[in-house]
C-alpha cells in the first residue's frame, strides 16, 4: 500500500509532463525533442524505430515478463515477435483472460510482489482503474505521435492502444444458409438460435464492450431477450470458432474478425457478418508497468510495439491480426483497412468502466454463476 | 529363597541384577500393569509366565525399554533406567540388555551372518572380532553351516536359533526372552526348552522369560512369577509353585487342580492338620502351610494326587465314597470325572483299573497334598 | 560396564524429536497457513480489496444458496460417476480376482492405466467423441442414418461418465484388495451346505465385501466432489458447473468473487472433511471378517465358457477407458480441424510442429518433469518421517499429526490452491510465482497419498524388526539406516513413482499458482484448451502421455536395477 502512495507523488510530478505531452499530436515531429525533456537521455533510434530506453541496458537486464490477455500462440507470438528483434532479451509470459490477469496482478502488487515489466489488457476499464492505482510506469514513448490522442491514455504516458479487436457475428456456412444468416445484431435474438449460439465469459474485455455498446443501442431488453437463447460462453475467440467450424454451435454472437480470418486460412466453413449499426470492438491495451524488474526492457517493449515494425507484427500474426489504430496502419491482411469497419466503441469510456459490476452480475447470472 | 546356581556367585547375599519396584503401566486408561515389585539375581532365570493380557509381556518390555510406565522404578546393577520420581528414562538402546522376540525379528533383507554380527558392528567390534564371535555363536546355536543363508530362507526353528545367537553374541548382562517358543511345533518347543536351558547355564547370564506354557515356565525357570491382571499372584521356585499354589488362580493355571470349599471344623483338627466341611457334609483335612485359617476356607487339590479305588483303602483322613461319571482316556493319562456329593472331582492317572461308568468307589489324598488356598 | 546415565536420555531424545517434529512442523505449516488464509476469505464480509478483513460474517456462505443449481450439479454428478465408477470397479475387481478369466495378470495391470492417463486427458478424447455435433461417435451416428445425435457428453452423465472411466481404476484398487484379503473358506462353507453358486455370491460375497464397498464408495465420492479437469472440460460449453468448475471461474472473473469462491470452497472441504471421516470409521471399525491382515490366495472360479464373455467385459473396459482415448486424441492430432471421416486435405503434422516450438510448453513440461523429481525426491523423505513419527513412534501428538497429514485429502486441491495463492503471496520469503511455490504446493496436497502409500508398507513390517535393532543397542539413526529404510525401499520406490505421477499430472493446484517462469504441463495444456484449437491441445496431451509413459520406463528400469543389488 505503502509503494502505491509514494507511487501518487511521483505521478503527480510527472502530471505535468503529461499536461504538456497531451497537444503533442499538435506539435507535430517536434514532438519527440518536447518529450526528451521529461527524460534523462534524448531518443535513439534502434531497428527502425524511436526508443527512449537504454538498448545497452535494457539487453544487460536480459529478460522481460509479459502478462497478456491474448490466448496462448497469440501471446507467445508476440514476445515472439519482441525476441526477433532483440534476441538478447529472453521472455517469458503469463496468460489469462483480462479480468483474471487483472486480478492476479492486483493481488500480487497489494503483497509487494513486482514481477511483471509489461501488461496487454483487453479492456479499457481495467486499464483506467490500473492507471489510477499507479500501476503504469509514465513512459512516453517517442513513437507516440503517430497515435490520436483517443488511442493513448489520458494523461499519455500509461499505456497505449496496440491495436483493437473488432467483432461481428459469425456463421457456420454448412448448418445456416445465407438467407438465414442474421443481418443485423437483433437477429441473434431469433429463437431459432436457441441453445445452438455462443458468446464469451463475463472475464472477457470484448464482451464487456458488446454488451455496454448493444444496450445503448438496443436497450437493457436486448440481453434480457438474449438470455433466453441459453448460450454456451467460451473464454477465447479461437475455441468460438473451433466449435463454430465443427458446427457445435451454429453462430457465434460475437465472431471476432481475427478469428474468422484464421479459420478461414484453415479451411473452415465459416463466414462473418458486419452488421450494419456496426462493430462492436475492443482496443488492447499495452502499458508499462510501474516498479518493473527490467525496466528499460519494458520501455522498449512499448517502442517496439507501437512501431511500425511492431504494429505489423501484431496485424499479420495469425494468432493475432489486431486490426492497427496507427495512423499510418497498412490494411490488414484481407486487404480490409481497419479505418473501413464502422467500429462502435463505448462512448463514455468513464460511465463504461462504472458498469463492469453490472455487467459482471447479469453476465454470469445469465451463465447460471 | 535363593537357588544355589552353577554360575551364580558364591558369596553370599548378591545384590539382585534386576530391580522392578511398583512398576505401574496404564495405555491410556487402561492399566496393563498394576504395581508390580521382584527382584532378579546375577544369573538368574526368572520366569513371568500367565495367561495373555496378564501384562506379563509389558512388564518385559518396560524392563527392555520398550514400553515407558506410568510410574515406579527399573534398576540394573543397582543403577536405575527408569524411575518415575527421578524423571529418568534411559531408552532400550542404552540399556545394555538384549531380547529374543515372539516372531524372531530376523531382518530379511540380511544374511544370517550380518544378523547375528549387527550387535557387534553397533558397538564397533573390529572385522576379525565380529568373525570370530560369531561364528563361535553360529556354532553354539548349531547354525555354522548356515551364515551365508539369507534369513528368508530359513525355517522356524533355524530362525529361533539364529535369533538366539544375535541375541547374547555382544554379552549383553540381561537376556530377555517374550515368549520366544510359541511359534514352533510342539516337538520342536520341548527340544528348544532343554536347548535354550543348556545355554543359559553356559552363559550364565541372567535372563528374564515370558511365557503362558506351563511346562516351559517349570521345565527352564529358577524362579516363576505367576501374573494375573497386572499383577503378580506368587513368586518361587517351580516347584513351590506347582506344591503350594498361593490361590485358586495358580492352582489352576499350574497344572489342573480341584478346588474344595468348605467350613472350618476346629473341632476335628489333628496335629498340624486342619479340617474342613463341605456343604455335601464331607470332612477334608488339609495342610496351611503358613497361610490365615479363616471360617470358610478353599482348599487345592493337584487332579494328578486324587486316588481311586473300588477298594475302601486302609487310610483314615480324606477317604470318601464317590461315583465315576465319565472317563477321558488321553494317553498318558486318564481323566475321570467323579461325582463326590454336590461336586465333581477330577482325577488324574497314568494306570487306572478299569471302572465303569456309574461305579461306586473310594476316593483318597494325602492331606498334605491338599493344600490351603490364601484367600 | 558402563552406567546409563540421565545424559544419555537426553541425547537419544534429540535426535528422534528433531526429525519428528521437524517434519512435523514443516507439515503443520504447509497444510494449516494456506487454510487459515482460506477461512478468512470465507468469512470476510468487508470490502474485498482491503486485507486484512474488516469484518467477519456468514454472508458469504448464505450466499451460496443463490447457486442452487450448482450444488445440485455437484451432488447429481458426484453421485451418477460414484455409482457408476463402482460398477465399474467391483465388476473387473471379481473379474480379475475371483474368476479364470484368461490374461488375469496382465489386465490387473492395465487397470492401473487410466488412472496414469488422467482424467484431463480422458475428458479432452471424450470431447471429440461425444459432442453432440462434432463429436465422432455422433458424426457416425448421422451418417448412418441417425438423427441428431446419439452421445452428449457435455451433460452431468457425461461428466459422471468420463470421471466413472477413470476412477474406476481407483475403485477397481481398493475393491479387489477388500476381495483378496476375504478368506475364501467363508464361500467354501456357504457352498458345501449346499448353496449354489449365486445363492453363496449374493449372500456371503456381497456381505463380507460390504464394508470395503462402502469404504470404497465414500472414498470415491468425496474425491468426485473435488474433481475438476473433466466439469471443466466437458462442462463448459454446456455452461454445466460443479461447484469447483464455479470457484474457478469465480476467482477468475472480474471482479473477481473471491468471497464466494472461498465461502464454497470450505462448505465442500466441510462435506469432504464429513465423508473422509465416515470413511476412516468404516474402514477402522468395520474391518469385520475379511481383513484379518492376511493374504489369501482368493479363490477361483471356474467360470467355463462364460469367461470368453469376461474377458470381452474386461477387453470393453480397457478399449473405452485406454485405447480409445488415446486412438482419438492421435486421430485429431493429425487433422487440421478433427472429424470423424479422413478428409483428403485435412492432413497434417502442423500441429506436432506447432507444440514442439511452443517454448511455454517445451518448459513446461521440463518444469513438471523436475518438479515431479523434486517433489517424489523430497516428499518419500519427508513422508516417510512422517509415516514412521505417525503410526511407529509413540512420540505424543501422533495423532493430531495423523489428523493434519490427512488434512489435504479433504480438501479439493483447487481451493488449497486458492488458500496458498494468498498464503505465499504475503510470506516474506519470495517464492510466489517460483517453482518453489508449486514444490509446497505440491508435497503439501501430496501428503496423505504419500503418507499412506509408505504407511501402508511400514505397518506391514513387523515393529520387532526395528525394536530388536535398538535391543542390540543401535541408535535411532543407525536403525533407521541399517533396519527401517533398507527394509522399507520397496515401498518407499513405489511411492515415489506415485508421487512423480501424481506431480507432473497435477492441475488443480497448478492452474492458480503458476507462474511466468514456472509453467507446468497439465494447466498449460488446458490453457491450450481454453485458447487454441482442440486438434493442437490434443497434440500437448498426446505429448505429455508419451514423455511421462518414458519417464515412466526409464525410471522404473532404473529403480529396478537398483534394487536388484543387495541392499547393505
Amino acid at each position: 500500500m505503502a509503494g502505491i502512495k509514494n507511487r501518487n507523488v511521483t505521478r503527480r510530478t510527472l502530471l505535468k509532463i503529461g499536461g504538456a505531452i497531451t497537444a503533442v499530436p499538435l506539435v507535430g515531429f517536434a514532438a519527440p525533442g518536447v518529450l526528451a525533456q521529461g527524460q534523462t537521455k534524448s531518443p535513439t533510434k534502434v531497428l527502425d524505430f524511436m526508443t527512449n530506453a537504454d538498448v545497452a541496458k535494457a539487453e544487460q537486464e536480459g529478460q522481460l515478463v509479459f502478462y497478456c490477455h491474448e490466448n496462448e500462440p497469440g501471446t507467445a507470438g508476440i514476445v515472439e515477435g519482441f525476441h526477433k528483434d532483440f534476441p538478447k532479451i529472453n521472455t517469458s509470459y503469463v496468460r489469462a483472460q483480462t479480468g483474471a490477469l487483472y486480478n492476479k496482478i492486483l493481488s500480487e502488487r497489494s503483497a509487494g510482489r513486482f514481477d511483471v515489466d509489461v501488461i496487454q489488457l483487453s479492456d479499457l476499464a481495467p486499464a483506467v482503474d490500473f492507471q489510477k492505482k499507479g500501476g503504469y510506469e509514465q513512459y512516453v514513448s517517442p513513437e507516440s505521435p503517430a497515435y490520436k490522442a483517443e488511442h493513448l491514455s489520458s494523461p499519455v504516458g500509461s499505456f497505449f492502444w496496440t491495436g483493437v479487436d473488432p467483432a461481428g457475428i459469425a456463421y457456420n456456412k454448412a448448418k445456416v444458409t445465407p438467407s438465414e444468416a442474421p443481418k443485423t445484431w437483433q437477429d441473434i435474438l431469433d429463437p431459432r438460435w436457441k441453445g445452438v449460439i455462443s458468446c464469451k465469459i463475463s472475464a472477457s474485455g470484448l464482451q464487456f464492450v458488446q454488451w455496454y455498446a448493444l444496450r445503448k443501442l438496443y436497450g437493457p431488453g436486448f440481453w434480457k431477450e438474449f438470455a433466453k437463447q441459453n448460450p454456451h460462453a467460451f473464454d477465447s475467440r479461437v475455441q468460438l470458432f473451433d466449435r463454430l467450424a465443427k458446427g457445435d454451435d451454429k453462430i457465434t454472437a460475437i465472431g471476432e474478425y481475427p478469428a474468422y480470418i484464421l479459420f478461414k486460412d484453415k479451411g473452415a466453413n465459416v463466414e462473418f457478418v458486419a452488421p450494419p449499426d456496426g462493430l462492436v470492438a475492443t482496443p488492447l491495451i499495452v502499458g508499462a508497468v510501474s516498479k518493473a524488474p527490467h525496466p528499460e526492457a519494458a520501455k522498449l517493449f512499448v517502442d517496439w510495439a507501437m512501431s511500425k515494425r511492431g504494429q505489423a507484427w501484431y496485424q499479420t500474426n495469425p494468432n493475432l491480426y489486431y486490426g492497427s489504430v496507427r495512423t499510418d496502419a497498412p490494411p490488414m491482411p484481407t486487404g480490409v483497412r481497419l479505418s473501413e469497419f464502422k467500429l462502435l466503441y463505448p462512448a463514455d469510456w468513464d460511465d463504461y468502466a462504472s458498469q463492469r459490476d453490472v455487467f459482471s452480475k447479469e453476465w454470469n447470472g445469465m451463465l447460471g454463476l | 529363597m535363593q537357588v544355589s546356581h552353577p554360575a551364580g556367585p558364591v558369596s553370599a547375599a548378591p545384590t539382585p541384577h534386576i530391580e522392578v519396584h511398583g512398576l505401574e503401566l496404564y495405555y491410556g486408561s487402561v492399566p496393563a500393569v498394576r504395581g508390580v515389585s521382584f527382584n532378579v539375581l546375577p544369573g538368574e532365570q526368572l520366569t513371568l509366565l500367565g495367561p495373555s493380557g496378564c501384562g506379563k509381556s509389558t512388564t518385559l518390555r518396560a524392563i527392555a525399554g520398550l514400553e515407558k510406565p506410568t510410574s515406579g522404578e527399573i534398576r540394573i546393577d543397582g543403577v536405575p533406567v527408569y524411575s518415575s520420581t527421578h524423571q529418568i528414562n534411559v531408552p532400550a538402546e542404552k540399556r545394555r540388555l538384549s531380547m529374543v522376540f515372539q516372531s524372531y525379528a530376523i531382518w530379511p533383507h540380511m544374511t544370517v551372518f550380518d544378523n547375528v554380527a549387527y550387535g557387534l558392528r553397533v558397538r564397533r567390534a573390529s572385522a576379525p572380532e565380529v568373525i570370530d564371535k560369531v561364528g563361535h555363536a553360529l556354532s553354539l546355536v548349531q547354525m555354522s553351516e548356515f551364515a551365508g543363508r539369507r534369513a528368508s530362507q530359513l525355517s522356524g526353528g533355524q530362525q529361533q536359533r539364529v535369533a538366539l545367537a544375535r541375541a547374547f553374541v555382544f554379552s549383553p548382562s540381561v537376556l530377555l526372552f517374550d515368549e520366544p517358543l510359541s511359534n514352533l511345533d510342539a516337538k520342536l518347543r520341548a527340544d528348544m526348552r532343554i536347548e535354550l536351558r543348556d545355554l543359559q547355564h553356559r552363559l550364565g547370564i541372567t535372563s528374564v522369560y515370558v511365557t503362558h506354557d506351563l511346562e516351559e515356565a517349570l521345565a527352564m525357570s529358577d524362579r516363576i512369577a505367576v501374573m494375573r491382571d497386572g499383577l503378580i499372584e506368587q513368586t518361587g521356585t517351580p516347584d513351590e509353585i506347582y506344591r503350594l499354589p498361593r490361590s485358586a488362580f495358580v492352582a489352576d493355571f499350574v497344572g489342573s487342580a480341584n478346588l474344595i470349599r468348605g467350613r472350618l471344623r476346629a473341632d476335628l483338627a489333628v496335629n498340624d492338620l486342619i479340617a474342613l466341611e463341605t456343604s455335601a457334609g464331607h470332612v477334608v483335612y488339609c495342610m496351611a502351610y503358613g497361610r490365615p485359617v479363616r471360617a470358610e476356607l478353599v482348599v487345592s487339590v493337584r487332579t494328578v494326587h486324587l486316588t481311586i479305588s473300588s477298594d475302601r483303602p486302609a487310610a483314615t483322613q480324606n477317604v470318601w465314597s464317590a461315583r465315576i461319571g465319565k472317563t477321558v482316556f488321553q494317553g498318558d493319562f486318564t481323566q475321570v470325572h467323579v461325582d463326590w456329593g454336590d461336586q465333581h472331582l477330577i482325577a488324574r492317572g497314568a494306570a487306572m483299573e478299569p471302572i465303569a461308568v456309574g461305579q461306586e468307589v473310594y476316593i483318597t489324598v494325602d492331606p498334605k497334598r491338599v493344600v490351603l488356598l490364601d484367600a | 560396564m558402563t552406567v546409563p546415565t540421565v545424559e544419555s536420555a537426553r541425547t537419544w531424545f534429540s535426535a528422534q524429536k528433531i526429525a519428528g517434529y521437524g517434519a512435523a512442523a514443516f507439515a503443520a505449516v504447509f497444510v494449516l497457513y494456506p487454510v487459515y488464509f482460506l477461512l478468512q476469505a470465507a468469512f470476510d464480509v468487508g470490502d474485498p480489496q482491503v486485507r486484512p478483513p474488516t469484518s467477519y460474517g456468514l454472508d458469504n456462505f448464505s450466499g451460496l444458496f443463490q447457486f442452487p443449481q450448482i450444488l445440485l450439479n455437484t451432488v447429481n454428478v458426484s453421485l451418477a460417476a460414484t455409482v457408476m465408477a463402482l460398477v465399474f470397479g467391483f465388476v473387473m475387481a471379481w473379474i480379475l480376482a475371483r474368476t479364470n478369466v484368461p490374461g488375469r495378470r496382465l489386465f490387473e495391470q492395465l487397470m492401473a492405466v487410466p488412472y496414469y492417463l488422467t482424467p484431463l486427458l480422458g475428458a479432452l478424447a471424450w470431447s471429440l467423441l461425444g459432442s453432440p455435433e462434432s463429436g465422432f461417435i455422433n458424426q457416425i451416428w448421422r451418417a448412418l442414418g441417425g438423427h441428431d445425435h446419439l452421445i452428449d457428453i457435455n451433460t452431468g452423465y457425461g461428466i459422471a461418465w468420463v470421471m466413472a472411466l477413470f476412477e474406476g481404476s481407483v475403485a477397481f484398487v481398493m475393491i479387489a484388495a477388500v476381495m483378496k484379503s476375504m478368506d475364501p473358506s467363508l464361500e467354501e462353507a456357504s457352498q458345501v451346505i449346499g448353496a449354489s453358486r449365486l445363492r453363496t455370491m449374493l449372500r456371503i460375497t456381497l456381505p463380507l465385501v460390504v464394508p470395503g464397498v462402502l469404504g470404497a464408495a465414500i472414498f470415491v465420492f468425496a474425491e468426485m466432489l473435488g474433481s475438476f479437469a473433466v466439469a471443466l472440460v466437458l462442462g463448459l460449453p454446456s455452461r454445466y458447473y460443479v461447484v469447483t468448475t464455479a470457484i474457478y471461474q469465480l476467482v477468475q472473473q472480474y471482479p473477481p468473487k473471491i468471497q464466494t469462491a472461498a465461502a464454497m470452497g470450505v462448505s465442500l472441504f466441510a462435506v469432504m472433511f464429513i465423508m473422509l471421516f465416515l470413511y476412516r470409521r468404516i474402514v477402522m471399525a468395520g474391518s469385520y471378517v475379511t481383513i484379518t491382515g492376511k493374504a489369501f490366495r482368493p479363490r477361483v472360479a471356474d467360470v467355463g465358457s462364460l469367461r470368453y464373455v469376461l474377458l470381452g467385459v474386461c477387453v470393453l473396459y480397457v478399449f473405452v477407458a485406454v485405447a480409445l482415448p488415446l486412438a482419438t486424441l492421435l486421430y485429431a492430432s493429425v487433422q487440421k480441424i478433427a472429424v470423424a471421416f479422413p478428409v483428403a486435405g485435412n492432413w497434417t503434422l502442423d500441429n506436432f510442429r506447432t507444440a514442439m516450438s511452443m517454448n511455454a510448453v517445451r518448459s513446461a513440461l521440463g518444469n513438471s518433469l523436475l518438479l515431479g523429481f523434486g517433489t517424489a525426491t523430497i516428499g518419500v523423505v519427508l513422508m516417510g518421517l512422517l509415516a514412521w513419527l505417525i503410526y511407529r513412534s509413540r512420540l505424543p501428538a501422533s495423532g493430531l499429526m495423523e489428523y493434519i497429514v490427512m488434512f489435504p485429502q479433504a480438501v479439493p486441491r483447487l481451493v488449497f490452491a486458492f488458500g496458498m495463492m494468498w498464503a505465499w503471496v504475503v510470506f516474506p520469503i519470495p517464492i510466489y510465482g517460483t517453482l518453489w511455490l508449486l514444490l509446497i504446493a505440491y508435497i503439501t496436497v501430496f501428503l496423505p497419498l504419500g503418507v499412506r502409500t509408505i504407511a501402508g508398507v511400514m505397518l506391514q513390517i513387523d515393529k520387532s524388526l526395528e525394536e530388536c535393532a535398538q535391543m542390540c543397542g543401535a541408535s535411532w539413526a543407525f536403525r533407521v539406516r541399517t533396519v527401517t529404510v533398507p527394509l522399507l525401499v520397496p515401498g518407499l520406490v513405489a511411492a515415489w513413482l506415485l508421487l512423480f505421477i501424481a506431480s507432473v499430472r497435477e492441475l488443480g493446484a497448478s492452474i492458480l499458482l503458476m507462474g511466468p517462469h514456472s509453467k507446468v504441463i497439465t494447466p498449460s495444456i488446458v490453457e491450450s484448451w481454453f485458447g487454441t484449437s482442440s486438434e493442437l491441445t490434443a497434440t500437448l496431451a498426446l505429448i505429455q502421455t508419451l514423455v511421462v509413459a518414458i519417464a515412466m520406463i526409464v525410471l522404473v528400469a532404473v529403480t529396478r536395477r537398483v534394487g536388484a543389488q543387495p541392499v547393505d
